[in-house]
């Protein structure tokens, strides 16, 4: 779905008002950067994504949707979410986006069995950034 | 509402504390940890003095009885609901009929479970928390049992999955070690009725939190610290955190169902900031006093405000966001 301009601007008020400064957005054939500056410009570039997911990967990809810190594990748990070749049902939370104090959860798109983590621990991720490949149970149609 | 389905220990209904009453003799109660409880209750968007169920022990079980909004907070727990893993610190949606399962306790002594608007059961004398030793407020004055319903206020507005940070990292402390807690706590009235050696000895011991140890008081294990004459005093008022010692020279920590006076001679007293970090000890573990100033001690509890104003903004930040797209 595009991005409309209305949806720009009610972004751009969010920022503003929450002082947070930057805000990344990817999506399937589309980048969008907002920068509020502190001379209040700001700088919007949008470019076609250069990277697509394969079409004839049957694979499902579960995204970030928040921009933030990635988290394989819980801090007070040693153990990741999920390790390749563990099978997850369709919501489970396979990782965590650490947005200032709050952790945004990342979840599985649809059952089947961890193929990768792709992301890692602690990079930044952004809006719709992969962070784990699902091999789908053939019973199962991903949801996204 | 919720059904109670299965409790061990003394699990109770507790907001923010009664404090109104404490002239008459009448203790605060209260979550023994008010962070983790405030925690619980922004990310509901509650008031943050919303009551809230203390579990302090395991095997835990109950059911929704309607779809409802809800956090778990306080110790590191390994929960489920309905199958779903839920990690630490974290608030969820139930639906009607989910049943909610703590298994295990890995960190931490003290689970604290938030729904959307609160737990409803009546407010006596300003406070919806259980006062177990007068036997009232919260749920008929007592600790939960199988079979118990209470009542929420819930809306049944549905919510995003989201955690916050422990309070336990965003407030960490330097030189905690892993089975030991650290609490600052300021010299009280009779401290210098002790030589430099006892109170030496007070301050370099590794307490330990022995089995008598609830709601009440903290009992400790460790060297006896002894008066160098015997300090016999009238009863007088003493608040939660005070640390008396007893005549076989065992500190004692009054927590938030102790009596609001006794004649124990007081060392010392754990500062309101670090109240809740006794309040997550767990028994059997060590615990070490660090002796701090009262400007210090405003400035903990300064920190301790910055740590919810920034969870109350980000928490905001989120929803809007999410709202926006």
């Amino acid at each position: 779905m595009p991005i409309e301009i209305t949806d720009i601007a009610r972004l751009a008020r969010v920022l503003a008002k929450s002082g947070v400064d930057t805000i990344e957005i990817e999506e399937p054939g589309l980048t969008l950067k907002l920068v509020v500056d502190t001379g209040a410009r700001i700088a919007a570039s949008a470019k076609p994504a250069g990277t697509a997911t394969p079409a004839a990967d049957h694979s499902v990809v579960a995204k970030a949707d928040v921009a933030g810190h990635f988290l394989a594990a819980h801090p007070w748990q040693d153990k990741p979410f999920v390790a390749p070749g563990q099978r997850v049902e369709a919501g489970a939370i396979v990782g965590l986006v650490r947005i200032g104090l709050l952790y945004a959860p990342v979840v599985a798109p649809a059952a089947g069995t961890i193929d990768a983590v792709i992301a890692e621990t602690g990079t930044m991720v952004g809006y719709g950034t992969p962070i784990v490949r699902i091999r789908p149970h053939a019973a199962n149609r991903p949801l996204n | 509402m919720i059904e109670i389905l299965s409790v061990t220990g003394p699990a109770s209904v507790q907001d923010l504390g009664r404090f109104d009453q404490y002239r008459f003799g009448v203790g605060t109660s209260g979550a023994m940890d008010d962070i983790a409880l405030r925690a619980g209750n922004i990310l509901l968007g509650n008031d943050e003095n919303d009551a809230a169920v203390e579990i302090p022990m395991i095997p835990f079980k109950l059911r929704f009885g309607r779809d409802m909004a809800f956090a778990l907070t306080g110790a590191s727990v390994e929960a489920e609901i309905a199958g779903r893993a839920i990690p630490p610190w974290w608030r969820s949606h139930a639906r009607a009929g989910d049943v909610l399962t703590i298994k295990a306790i890995s960190r931490g002594a003290r689970s604290y479970l938030a729904v959307g608007g609160g737990i409803d059961v009546p407010v006596v004398l300003g406070s919806r928390s259980t006062q177990l030793r007068g036997e009232f407020g919260g749920l008929h004055g007592r600790p939960l049992q199988p079979g118990d319903i209470l009542p929420c206020a819930a809306s049944t507005a549905a919510v995003g999955e989201l955690g916050v940070e422990p309070a336990d990292i965003s407030l960490a402390r330097p030189n905690a070690a892993a089975d030991e807690t650290i609490v600052r706590v300021v010299v009280a009235g009779e401290y210098d009725a002790f030589d430099a050696a006892t109170q030496a000895l007070f301050w370099s011991s590794h307490w330990k939190i022995t089995p008598q140890s609830n709601r009440y008081g903290y009992r400790l294990q460790g060297p006896a610290v002894k008066p160098k004459a015997p300090v016999e005093k009238r009863s007088h008022g003493i608040v939660p955190g005070v640390i008396q010692i007893p005549p076989n020279g065992q500190p004692i920590i009054q927590m938030r169902d102790a009596q609001t006076s006794g004649g124990y001679p007081k060392i010392a007293t754990v500062i309101r900031a670090d109240l809740w970090r006794v309040g997550q000890a767990r028994l059997g573990s060590k615990l070490r006093f660090e002796q701090t100033t009262y400007p210090d001690a405003l400035a903990a509890e300064a920190e301790m405000s910055a740590y919810l104003d920034r969870l109350r903004t980000n928490v905001r930040l989120v929803e809007e966001t999410r709202t926006c797209r």
